[in-house]
Order: C-alpha cells, then structure tokens, then sequence
C-alpha cells in the first residue's frame, strides 16, 4: 500500500522548494501536534488494552494498526510541508516500521526470516512458536524475574521445519499420524516408525554448522531437552523421554534427533490426541542448557496436591542430577514450607536415599550409591529452602498459575532454575465448593471503586510506602508498593511488589508500562491511599472489582490461582505486545545523539519524537522564520520585565479591546504566555544575590546585550512569542542565553505539552554543564523528562491537567531569570545540590505542590 | 452456594472473548456457557432458555442479528446483550429495535459488560 503514497507524496511536494508563509507553517504545525497527539493516545490506548483491564479481539489491533499508520503518514507528510520535503526518506522509515506488523496481523509467525538457532539470552519473550514453552518461560525468568537459569541456546521451530523437509518427513510423519488417528495402525508401532524415521534423518549441513556453532562455544557439556509448544504455553507430560542430560558439544546434533524423536513417544503422542493437538502444525524446538553438576536437585510445586496445608508449597529433593526426583528412583526428601514469609518449615520428611544420579566425565550419566553416612540426611539447607520457597513465590506471582519447578543445587551451593512449567491441578482442587463472592464478603473493604485499573489482577502483601528519598532497596519481596507518585524511579521495585497502588498516575504512564511488563496487578489515581493503608497493614487488591480488602484473602487468591484464565498468554495479548515492540519503545531520546536520524527510528514512537523535534527546529530556524513574518501584526508588551517581547497573535492569545503596537500584559490572553510571564515577573527571580541594583537597572543590565543591537525585534529576531488562546512558541533571548519553549494548555490534559530547551552562556562548558545540571534537577522534581548534554537542556512534558501545566510554566518562567548569571557562581559540582535548594527555598509557593 | 443463579449465554467467534468473559461473570455468581460457533449456540437455544444472552453480531454463518431474533422468539423473557467491533447507529438501532437490551461497542472495560449484566439482572430479578 505504501507506494501508492509515495506517489501522492511526490505530487503534493512537487519540487516547490519556496518557503511557505508562516500562517501556514503554523497550521501545519498544529495539524502535526494534533495528529502526533492523536497518534500518541493509539498508542497509549494500545499500551491500556495490554493492562488486562479490557477485552479486545483481533480485529481490534487490525483497526488500531491501521490507524497509526495513517496518523504517521499525514505527520511525516506535515513535516515535509513544513520542511520543504527535506524529510522525504521518512516514507520509507514508514514502511520499514508497518510492514513487519503488517506481516504480524497477517500470519501467526513469519518463520521464513527466523534464525535455526538462537542464543538462549537473546531469545524472543513473545514467541513461543519460535522457541518453545520451555524455552519461552525460561527466558522470562532471566529477564523479568532475573533468576538464575543456566545459560544457553535454542534450536528453532524452524530448524525443526528444516530438518523435516530436508528428509522428506513432514508428509510421512503426517500420514502416519493420520493412520492412527483413524484406528487403523496401532500407537505403538505409529510411535516406532516415526522416532526410527526421525533418528535416521541427516541434519542438513547449514543447520548443523549453525548449532556446532553454539555448541562448541564454551566447551561446556549440555542438558539437551525438548521445549514444544501448545495452546497453553507448555506441554506438561514431565518426563525424561525428551531430556538427553550431559552431552558433549560434538553429541548435540546426536541429541537433538533424540529429542525430537522423543516428541513421538507413544505417551507423548497419547497426550497430544487428548489436547487435541494431533492435528495442528507442530512446532518443536530443543533448548540446549549448560550443564549444571549439581549435588542436590529436586521439584517446587507451588501448589500442594492434597488437600492439607493449602497455604503451603512442596519442595522434593535428593542428591545429584534431577532424574532421581522426576523418575521417583528413591524416596526422596520432602519439604512443606508456608508461602507465606518468612516461610516456615511446616513439615519435613527425609526419605532414605539409596542411591543418586551423577555426570560421567566423557559425557552421560551413571548411578551410584549414596555414602552410607548421608543416606537419612536432608539434601538441602535450611538457607536452600527458603531461597528455593521465595523463588517460587515470585515465579508463581509472575506466571499467575500453579507451578512445578526443577531446581538444582550445584557443589558451591548456588541454585538454579531449570525449568517451570503449570502444574496441572485435579479438578476437585480446581472447583472449589466455596463460593467465592460469599468468602470474600468475610474480608473488611477499605477502598472500593476507585482509580483506574493499569494491570489486571489480584495480589497481596504488607503495605511499604515509598516516598521520594527512601532507600529503595529496602522493598521487601512480595509487598504492596503504595505510592503518591507515579514517578519513574520506582520501577526499581516494581519487579518485587506484589501488587501497587498509587494516588496519582494515569494508565499511559511509565510505571503503567513497567507494571504490564512484570504483570504487577496495579491501581493508580486512588485518592488519599498513603492515608487509608498504613506502613505493614496486610491488603489485598483485586482490580476485577476495584477493591482493596484488609488482610490476606487467601480464598481469592487461590481463586484465581486456579481458575481465572491467564489473559497475559492468550494470543491475542501475545500479538499485542509482540506489535507493542515495534510501536511504544522509545530509543531515541537525545536530539544530539548520532542516532537522531531518520535511520535511527526504530519503533512508531521514534518516528513521532524524530518529526516532533525536527519540526520544533524548523520553527526555530530564525532566518526563515523572519522571512515567513512578513508583513503580520507584530505587538510589543509592555511589562516590568524589560526584554521587548514582540508578539504575534495567531488568534485569541491578545484581548480584542488591545490597540495601538503595544499590549500590556494584563491583555494578554493566552493560557500558556500568562502563565509563563508571571513566573518572568516574580521579583525573587531576578536576583541571585543580594539585589545592588534597582529592578529596571538589573534588567536592563542584564538585556542590553542584544537590546543594544538595536533595529527592533524583527532584525535581532529572537524575542518572540508566537501564541493562541492555548498555544505558546516562544524564543527568548537573554545574554548569552538563548530559551525556546513549545506549549499547550488545554482543559484536556491529553492535548497538553511543555517543550524547553536552554543553551548558552559566557563561562567556560564546564559551569555551563553544571547549570545544565541544576536545571535538568529542578525540572525532574517537576516531573519533567529532561536531558543535558553539555551545556544544552532539552525538557519535556506531556498530558497534565491545566492547572499543572500552568504552575510548571510559571515554574520555567521563574528558572529563566534564576539561571541567568548562574553558571558563574557554579565553581564546582558540590555547588549543584545548594542552587537546587536555593531555587525552591526562594520559590516556597512554587515548589509547595511538590512536597 | 446460591442456587438461584442466572444462566448466561456468552456468543463471540473470537475465542479470546469468551476465555475472558466467563471468569470474570462465574465470579459474579453467574453460570455461564460460552460459544464459538453460531451454529452451536442456535442448536443450544433450542433446548436450553437462558436469562441472559450476550453476542458478537458479525460471524461466519448465523450472524447474530439472526440468533438474537431466534432468541427472543423462542423466550422473550431472555435479555439480550450485544457486543461490536462495528458499532454503528444503524446497528445500535436495529438491535434495540429487535429489543436488545444493551449494547456495547469493542473493545470494552470488563466493569461495562458487569454492569450492563448486573442491570439487566435487576430488571430480571424485579419480574
């Protein structure tokens, strides 16, 4: 579809390379703010529905993709418009972004550009058709939970697509299947045929060179195992027929085929028929683990299957490899420890181990006798126990489902995880008789129907309140984060807590992103919260209702445990986040950055931020901008603050009843230039010392820098504000300081944005960059996303209510005289944390929102 | 337990639909079967007389304009509820003129469907 534009494109540019006139410039300029503001809330929308709060289907993300490609085609068309087609290779950064989701929408997996073999860190979190369940689950544990699993690497669904076709297998395998499936070849001998077959294929050379490739890497011998994959994300038969453990580097093709042949087992085959998967497409693929010698191994279920102890989890254990538990070679030892912290040993068994599984050196494995003296011992530590029982909990959290977990602890005592999957739960356990709105009525209510759901869920903890300097390493596993703020820095946390609730903060924030990511469920905008739940109180949340109960509703949580279907796994939410990828990250946050560049957008959002920053600097470009002004209505105001602004009123932003050449400023209507100028007008602002000098003399100091150019505004140009009712774009120039600001203010938050920029000075970079520092400090503790580089200061602000946008627009009009002579007094960088406190020391009813 | 629960029927050929919904209104207290297929719910509607009925209207085979009005024909008291990805005026009109009781365009907040159910269960409740 994308060529088509192209040429539509290439008609409306033409090769005009004349400049448009500024009214025009500026229409384009807030059709662009309009659509990039539009197209900022698809996106924000897209971020909301992956909250688990709605329900959606797939036509949903078809409708929504195909909005933001035609937003992003009418933005990247603006800023050519405004630009004169300078930008006209972002059509193809445009296909370049929307074509693979276009594939996305299209298929289940385009397979065709998957590598055979991918490095185990590096795997994809939301394709487990590529990669497996098991291998899928396992990188989520690396990289959201950050547990420690043994390193290694994954051989594809595609290399398995490989291997079959090369040997001509896909269609036998299929006819054989089918035989059986219609009762006329028996299970066993279908079983036989298929693994004979698969074990007698040849590995086409290209495959086998890129998993030598891996194998041999670090000399490290292997555990070989299957990772297939189903509707549910896992294929639960936990047996060994499809493990090959310790196999030397030039073994692993050997292995691979076993494993895959493995898959066709008669069991195997049995409980695909039963899942109704014998029909589908199989997707196989094998994930290769550095070996883990260890001397104790065992299994986590996270849910007991009898029914006592219901509050506690089960650990299994026995010396050397995991084969003695999962094959019940000996009695084992058997562990029941509370969930609850600071986990309890409830119970213990040691079962007498007779003997134990160990790595041969050259590769295999063997058993042998266990010392007479460690038969009746328990395996594992008190230490090992706890640390296995926190490790559950916070898998068990993350994946929302009953677990069985294989651990491993090697001779130096570290653990390991070496695979989770569901833990499959008799029905009896499942349905609960209990009904669950009659159990949950027994629970006091403490806050109900409040705030806006960011992630769906339940969950359950001790209150831990972070306010702004508490040291965030103290969070406690498992807690409830409560919060005023939504503030970035508490991402830090977020991994750890159990559930958050905060009294500001929307669902298109940052720590609304972070909360999906590690699946936190998450209630924000919940008026006076840090008051009704206290430090250490024990809550429970459960958004499905908005509720927040007192005490831990253990029948809730078991509830959902059990029953609540996954909404993170299906794949519509699979698909969601896979196209999330390619639309919300943003990488290129530095304008100065090499990578600012056409080429450097990766993602929607890069596109939007590269044509927002281009288009700003269009409007900054002065000699054009001068050119464009040609023959408007230019006011001077007339203000205690000398600085001559010249402005021009584009509609609205200048009281009808003002004549003459001067506004005073009592005239002026727009929001975000009164706001702005009474922050320039606070006399507190102009001094950083003792004031010597009388307020107009001080200024006129301070301004006589290009004032004394003489020639009017219009040929030094940079004095100038051009403004609506609601709009403000202004370039100032004080000294050797040059400020741009872009704002809006509207009484919907979602149109609303301040843009800063601040550059220049007259001592050397490095006191320069020091007030680039405090600067960028006082506007973080604004909420302000802002980045220095040197002495430049890029500021941002997106979305807050009107009255915010006007405190922090009198806050920037405040800084602009604060940071005049600044960066002389900066003598050394202990000199930053005093001005920052002098600033708010000096602006008590500015900075008094923020406490 | 309470014995007196509402029977709903859940229609909606995307699957991801029906996983969802079911939960979230067996925690209300409800009973609730849930299909994929338009042609199966027709064949259930025939035997089984649900209190209330919730529908996709645009699917393969039997749309859902279709079932509702076989619904209502066969147990007027049934309330109905739709849910659309293409919510139009007309659409929205001609489903409350066939007597829909709500209708609620695609995507939706789970709270909405609970609360055009437990609406439609106080105007049932109340007969």
């Amino acid at each position: 579809m994308w060529p088509c534009f192209k040429e539509i494109a290439n008609r409306l540019f033409s090769r005009k390379r004349d400049l448009i006139a500024f009214p025009q410039v500026f229409e384009q300029f807030q059709a662009l703010l309009q659509n990039h503001q539009r197209a900022m809330e698809v996106i924000a929308d897209l971020g909301e529905k992956s909250g688990g709060d709605y329900i959606f289907d797939r036509k949903y993300l078809f409708d929504v993709v195909h909005e933001l490609q035609d937003l992003m085609l009418k933005i990247v068309k603006g800023l050519n418009l405004i630009a004169s087609n300078r930008y006209y290779e972002l059509y193809g950064v445009l296909d370049r972004i929307f074509l693979p989701m276009e594939a996305e929408l299209r298929g289940r997996l385009v397979l065709t550009d998957a590598p055979y073999v991918i490095p185990f860190r590096d795997a994809p979190l939301d394709s487990p058709e590529l990669t497996g369940g098991k291998a899928s689950t396992l990188a989520e544990i690396v990289h959201k939970l950050l547990l420690p699993v043994p390193d290694g690497f994954v051989i594809t669904s595609r290399a398995y697509h490989r291997f079959l076709e090369y040997n001509d297998l896909e269609e036998r395998i299929h006819l054989l299947l089918e035989e059986w499936a219609s009762g006329s070849a028996e299970l066993s001998k279908v079983a036989g045929q298929i693994r004979y077959s698969i074990l007698a294929g040849i590995i086409p050379q290209d495959l086998a060179r890129e998993i030598m490739k891996y194998a041999q890497k670090t000399g490290a011998h292997w555990a070989v195992r299957s990772s297939g994959y189903g509707e549910d994300g896992e294929l639960s038969f936990a047996g060994l027929h499809e493990s090959v453990m310790n196999v030397p580097p030039a073994q692993v093709p050997e292995a691979y085929k076993k494993v895959l042949a493995g898959l066709y087992s008669p069991e195997a085959l049995t409980y695909r028929l039963r899942m109704g998967m014998i029909g589908e497409e199989t997707a196989m693929s094998v994930l290769c683990q550095e070996m883990i010698y260890s001397r104790a191994s065992g299994v986590i279920q996270t849910v007991k299957l009898d029914e006592s102890d219901s509050d506690c989890l089960a650990i299994y254990s026995s010396y050397g490899l995991g084969r003695t538990v999962v094959e019940g070679r000996t009695s084992l030892d058997r562990f029941v420890v509370e969930k609850h912290p600071p986990h309890t040993i409830k119970s213990q068994d040691i079962g007498r181990k007779d003997s134990l599984v160990q790595a041969c050196p050259g590769g295999g494995e063997e058993e042998i006798p266990v010392d007479e003296t460690m038969k009746c011992r328990a395996s594992i530590s008190e230490d090992t126990i706890n640390t296995l029982a926190r490790w559950a909990l916070s898998l068990e959290r993350y994946f929302k489902r009953p677990l069985e977990i294989e651990w491993a602890v090697d001779e130096a005592e570290t653990c390991w995880i070496l695979q989770a999957r569901r833990l499959l739960v008799s029905d009896h356990l499942d349905r609960g008789d209990e009904d669950i709105c009659e159990s949950c009525s027994l629970y006091p209510i403490l806050i109900k129907d409040k705030g806006v759901v960011i992630h769906t869920g339940v969950g359950s903890g001790r209150v831990y309140t972070v306010r702004e300097n508490e040291d965030m390493d103290d969070f406690p596993e498992g807690a409830v984060l409560v919060s005023r703020y939504t503030a970035p820095w508490l991402a830090a946390v977020v991994p750890k807590a159990s559930a958050i609730i905060a009294e500001r903060g929307s669902a298109a924030g940052h720590l609304a992103t972070i909360a999906r990511e590690f699946r936190v469920p998450s209630l924000v905008s919940v008026d006076n919260a840090t008051e009704i739940l206290s430090e250490g109180m024990e809550i429970t949340l459960d958004t499905h209702h908005r509720l927040v109960y007192s005490g831990q509703v253990t029948e809730l949580l078991r509830y959902e445990l059990l029953q609540s279907m996954v909404f993170e796994e299906s794949a519509e939410f699979r698909l969601l986040r896979r196209l999330l990828k390619r639309i919300a990250p943003l990488h290129l946050i530095d304008p100065q950055s090499p990578d600012f560049t056409p080429q450097g957008c990766t993602s929607v959002h890069d596109l939007i931020r590269f044509v927002h920053e281009k288009a700003i600097q269009e409007l900054m470009d002065v000699p054009s901008f001068l050119h464009r002004f040609r023959g408007a209505k230019v006011w001077t105001l007339a203000s205690d603050v000398p600085i001559g602004l010249k402005i021009i009123d584009l509609g609205g932003g200048v009281a009808p009843e003002a004549n003459g050449d001067r506004v005073s400023v009592e005239d002026i209507e727009s929001l975000p230039l009164k706001a702005l100028w009474t922050g320039i007008s606070l006399r507190e602002a102009w001094s950083t010392e003792p004031v010597a000098m009388d307020f107009k003399g001080l200024m006129a100091s301070l301004t006589r820098n290009w004032d004394g150019a003489g020639g009017g505004v219009m040929s030094s140009g940079f004095n100038l504000a051009v403004i609506t009712k609601n709009y403000l774009n202004l370039h100032l120039r004080l000294g050797y300081h040059f400020n741009f600001i872009d704002a809006r203010m509207h009484d919907e938050p979602h149109n609303n944005h301040i843009y800063f920029r601040f550059v220049g000075g007259v001592t050397d970079l490095t006191r320069r960059s020091r007030r680039a520092r405090v600067l960028a400090q006082i506007l973080s503790s604004y909420h302000f996303n802002a980045v220095t580089k040197g002495d430049l200061v890029v500021a941002r602000l997106m979305h807050l209510p009107k009255k915010e946008m006007e405190l922090r627009l009198q806050v920037l009009g405040a800084l602009i005289g604060f940071t005049r002579q600044l960066d002389i007094q900066l003598r050394s960088d202990q000199d930053i944390p005093r001005f920052v406190e002098d600033f708010f020391n000096r602006h008590a009813h500015i900075a008094q929102p923020l406490m | 337990m309470n014995m007196n629960r509402l029977r709903i029927m859940v229609l909606d050929d995307e699957a991801i639909v029906c996983k969802r919904l079911r939960p979230a209104l067996e925690k209300q207290g409800y009973q609730v079967d849930t299909f994929t297929l338009s042609a199966d719910a027709m064949e259930q509607i025939q035997h089984v007389e649900y209190d209330i009925i919730i529908t996709d209207l645009k699917m393969k085979g039997i749309d859902g304009m279709q079932l509702l009005t076989e619904a209502k024909r066969r147990s007027p008291k049934t309330e109905l509820i739709v849910i659309t990805g293409f919510a139009t005026m007309d659409t929205a009109k001609e489903s409350f003129h066939k007597g829909v009781f709500d209708f609620i365009a695609k995507p939706f907040k789970l709270s909405e469907i609970q609360e055009a159910v437990s609406r439609a269960e106080t105007k049932i409740r109340g007969r």
